[in-house]
């Protein structure tokens, strides 16, 4: 582990009588270099590959020495860094060493690859995970994935126990989304993709946070980050865990917009007009005064929901939560504390579900997406939204407008 | 799984480091160290980061040299690496060519030669190097959050107390200097540097939030086991950074700071023991005003038996009844170097403390308390200082 000392009899001096190693010096140095602390990637032999995000490539993987342990290997992107390790990576690493937590997916460690004169002598890194079976968007893209009700609450009560848990350690997820929650075979649920999270302080003495609200996936983005709030908290993740809760019955996302304006009025037509008396504080919003936004639309949540969600206490919980004033959205406390959770069914264990879905729904719907065999708007909840085709159209009225301009 | 690091090491492992494996002798390394850890504070002061930005920098390279030898890896591009992933990981991001920029302002020709012929690249492949041997770890605590959070429980005298912690921050600063993160956890550090504080300040706790019968000692509430030799080690780690010798320093030496030679002696005698081996007036130079017992004495004897000097030169120098006490009480850091500024920082992820502006006494360092809530710039005279306690 320390460093080969034939090395330093090799050192030049450099004017100023100092010690430098020369460019080859250093590559051998780094090449032969036994990092204690940062295994080799090669530990691991990868199986396939599941994923390919914005971050980076996301492999399966097994152990060498021990191959019943199955990893997913998530690649660290650094070809385009002019800041070295990016920042998103950094923070990623950094919350997910502090969230340690049933339902928040676990980073083993991090690997490296070899440095070498073949990479330039620039090692790539892995994040390395346990492995989940499934996710929730492959799981609820699969119509032969059938959830009972309790099987429902068992998955939304650990979603919001996982919120909880990060919110309570002043972590924000900012990417809430089924694809972004995955499920053990053990049907354990797991919190993943922390590479748009961050701390958040709750503001003092009149300071104002200045977060980007470039963040969560525009299906699942709540109406003060489309609205241009910089200093937004918890209720981010609890708008996204609604309109996952929903989708639990409608099978995909209740509300697809193309773009922000739109976003926003499939929004209102579900949740009714935004309005400073619906929600106070709302014109002091940067884009507030910017956007057109629909007038004189009722609160529908629950009518509109019904038909998919039987459930009363279901239909409750999601008009909780599914709240236009992040202030009035439910929290995940009082989430977990709704009569849905604590009512007949009582949530009940996935895992006997899970078995008769063996194949991985990475696999499912990386092999679907390839053939396109997946619905994706043609399901009846988008349908119903996009007949109207008036109400949408007059959500296009604002697409003129620039919203990029940050 | 790869080993887990224990990044804490006993006295003995830290004489064998790769740069003492290397033929570096152990005092040289210790002013690497240091040299690079003042080198961290000036570029981060200069470039308006935060002093938990500087410290994460200085522990990461403090841990670094704990892997690799100081011949391999020259000090300052170490160090500017450091300053450039700490800036990252504390939300105080700075572009690596700014840092340079700064850290050259600082350096010699030779020694920025070091960087070679491309210092951004330089950096860039030493920070993959760096956070492999730093294991990714982080995120790092620093004493000065303890310190706060410790002032806060402590009662008594509102001015004093004030004095104490700044006083005491300024010994934190200090500390980094030193390789005392690689031997305590923070909260250890900053109790110790607390209590060295409270007995240069005068700043004696009789009470404190949360006290119960089981507790001696203010610190028993939040650290176990400590013993009053530990903390005094602790501090004279610091304090000898008051007495390095001025003797011979190396070419490409930075000028120490000027060495209150003096002060720290009574400020030894302060804390020091009869068990201590150490002759804390071995040091004190011609026509420094001795400390009178009057400052000694309130700290001694009381409920610390272990501080009753029972050596025979300390006595005599510490019990001078009739002398009057100084005016003013050890000046040593009146001529602070620049590195002594820290500033709490407007950061997210350790929000400055609020509350009022210090109130800054005339005896320790005096910067004018930033305005409240003014944004963070460089034009300011070096603000200081938490202030909510
Ligand atoms: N621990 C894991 N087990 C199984 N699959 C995983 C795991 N982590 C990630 N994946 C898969 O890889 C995909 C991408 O991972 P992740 O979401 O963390 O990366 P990303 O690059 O941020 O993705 P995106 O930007 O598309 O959200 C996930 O959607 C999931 O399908
Ligand atoms: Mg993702």
């Amino acid at each position: 582990m320390m460093p080969n000392s034939s090395i330093s009899s090799m050192i030049n001096p450099v004017p100023g009588g100092f010690y430098k190693m020369n460019t080859k010096e250093k590559e051998k140095y780094i090449e032969e270099f036994d990092f204690p602390f940062c295994d080799e990637a090669s530990k691991y032999e990868k199986i396939t590959k599941i994923g390919q995000g914005t971050f980076g490539e996301v492999f399966k993987a097994k152990d060498r020495k021990n191959p019943a342990k199955i990893v997913a290997m998530k690649k660290v992107l650094m070809d385009n860094e002019k800041e070295g390790f990016p920042i998103t990576a950094l923070r990623e690493i950094k919350i997910l060493q502090l969230l340690k937590h049933e339902n928040v997916v676990n980073l083993i460690e991090i690997c490296r690859t070899r440095a070498t004169l073949d990479n330039k002598y620039r090692s790539t890194f892995y994040l390395v995970f346990d492995f989940c079976e499934h996710d929730l968007a492959g799981l609820l893209s699969n119509v032969n994935v059938k959830f009972s009700l309790g099987e429902i609450k068992r998955v939304i009560q650990q979603l919001l126990n996982g919120l909880y848990y990060i919110h309570s350690n002043k972590i924000l997820h900012r990417d809430m989304k089924a694809a972004n929650v995955l499920i053990t075979k053990n049907g354990i649920l797991k919190l993943a993709d922390f590479g748009l999270a961050r701390a958040f302080s709750q503001c003092k003495n009149g300071q104002v946070n200045r977060y980007t609200n470039r963040v969560v996936t525009l299906w699942y983005r709540p109406p003060e980050l489309l609205l241009g709030d910089r200093n937004y908290g918890p209720p981010v993740d609890l708008w996204g865990a609604g309109c996952i809760m929903a989708e639990m019955w409608t099978r995909s996302p209740i509300m697809q917009g193309n773009t922000e304006p739109q976003q926003l009025a499939l929004i209102s037509q579900l949740c009714g007009s935004i309005t400073p008396e619906t929600w106070p504080g709302v014109e002091s919003l940067e884009l507030y005064n910017k956007i057109e936004l629909a007038r004189g639309q009722k609160r529908k949540v629950k009518d509109r929901l019904k038909p998919y969600v039987k459930n009363p206490y279901a239909c409750d919980l999601l008009d909780k939560l599914l709240v236009l004033d992040p202030q009035k959205r439910c929290d995940a406390d009082a989430a977990l504390n709704h009569d849905f959770f604590w009512s007949e069914p009582m949530p009940c264990d996935l895992s006997k579900m899970l078995a008769q879905h063996t194949q991985s729904m990475f696999e499912f719907t990386m092999q679907s997406r390839r053939q396109g065999v997946l619905r994706q708007v043609n399901t009846p909840w988008i349908a119903y939204f996009f007949n109207r085709k008036t109400a949408v159209h007059e959500g296009l009225t604002f697409y003129r407008l620039d919203l990029r301009s940050d | 799984m790869a080993v887990t690091p224990c990044w804490y090491f006993d006295k003995k492992e830290l004489r064998i480091t790769p740069s003492s494996l290397d033929g570096i002798d152990y005092d040289t390394e210790l002013r690497y160290r240091k040299d690079g850890a003042r080198f961290i504070q000036d570029t981060g002061t200069k470039m308006d980061l935060g002093y938990n930005t500087m410290a994460t920098g200085v522990v990461y390279f403090h841990r670094f040299y704990m892997f690799h030898s100081f011949r391999n890896f020259p000090r300052y591009v170490t160090a500017s690496c450091c300053l450039f992933l700490a800036g990252k990981v504390e939300e105080t991001p700075k572009k690596c060519k700014d840092i340079i920029k700064a850290a050259k302002g600082f350096l010699t020709d030779a020694k920025f030669a070091t960087f070679g012929d491309d210092p951004k690249e330089e950096v860039m492949t030493l920070e993959r190097i760096l956070l492999q041997t730093i294991k990714f770890d982080l995120q790092v605590e620093h004493p000065y959050y303890f310190l706060l959070k410790y002032a806060k429980c402590l009662k008594g005298d509102k001015q004093k107390l004030q004095k104490m912690v700044q006083m005491a921050w300024t010994f934190v600063n200090d500390s980094l200097c030193t390789t005392l993160c690689l031997q305590w956890e923070p909260e250890v550090i900053a109790v110790a540097l607390m209590y060295l504080a409270g007995k240069l300040s005068k700043f004696e706790v009789m009470d404190w939030t949360g006290r119960t019968p089981k507790h001696l000692r203010w610190w028993d509430m939040f650290i176990e086991d400590v013993t009053m030799d530990l903390l005094e080690d602790i501090c004279h780690q610091v304090l000898d950074l008051y007495s390095q010798p001025q003797t011979n320093p190396m070419p490409d030496s930075p000028p120490l700071p000027p060495a209150p030679q003096i002060q720290h002696a009574s400020v030894r005698a302060a804390i020091t023991h009869s068990e201590n081996t150490r002759s804390p007036i071995a040091t004190i130079v011609q026509g420094a005003p001795i400390p009178t017992v009057s400052m000694i004495g309130k700290t001694v004897g009381k409920n610390d038996s272990k501080l009753v000097s029972t050596n025979g030169e300390l006595s005599k120098m510490i019990v001078d009844p009739l002398k009057p006490p100084p005016l003013e009480p050890p000046s040593m850091f009146v001529h602070a170097p620049p590195h002594h500024h820290s500033y709490p920082p407007p950061s997210f992820s350790q929000p400055p403390p609020s509350g009022p502006p210090p109130t800054t006494g005339t005896l320790y360092p005096v910067y004018p308390p930033p305005p409240q809530g003014a944004p963070y710039g460089s034009s300011r005279p070096p603000s200081y200082y938490p202030s909510n306690i």
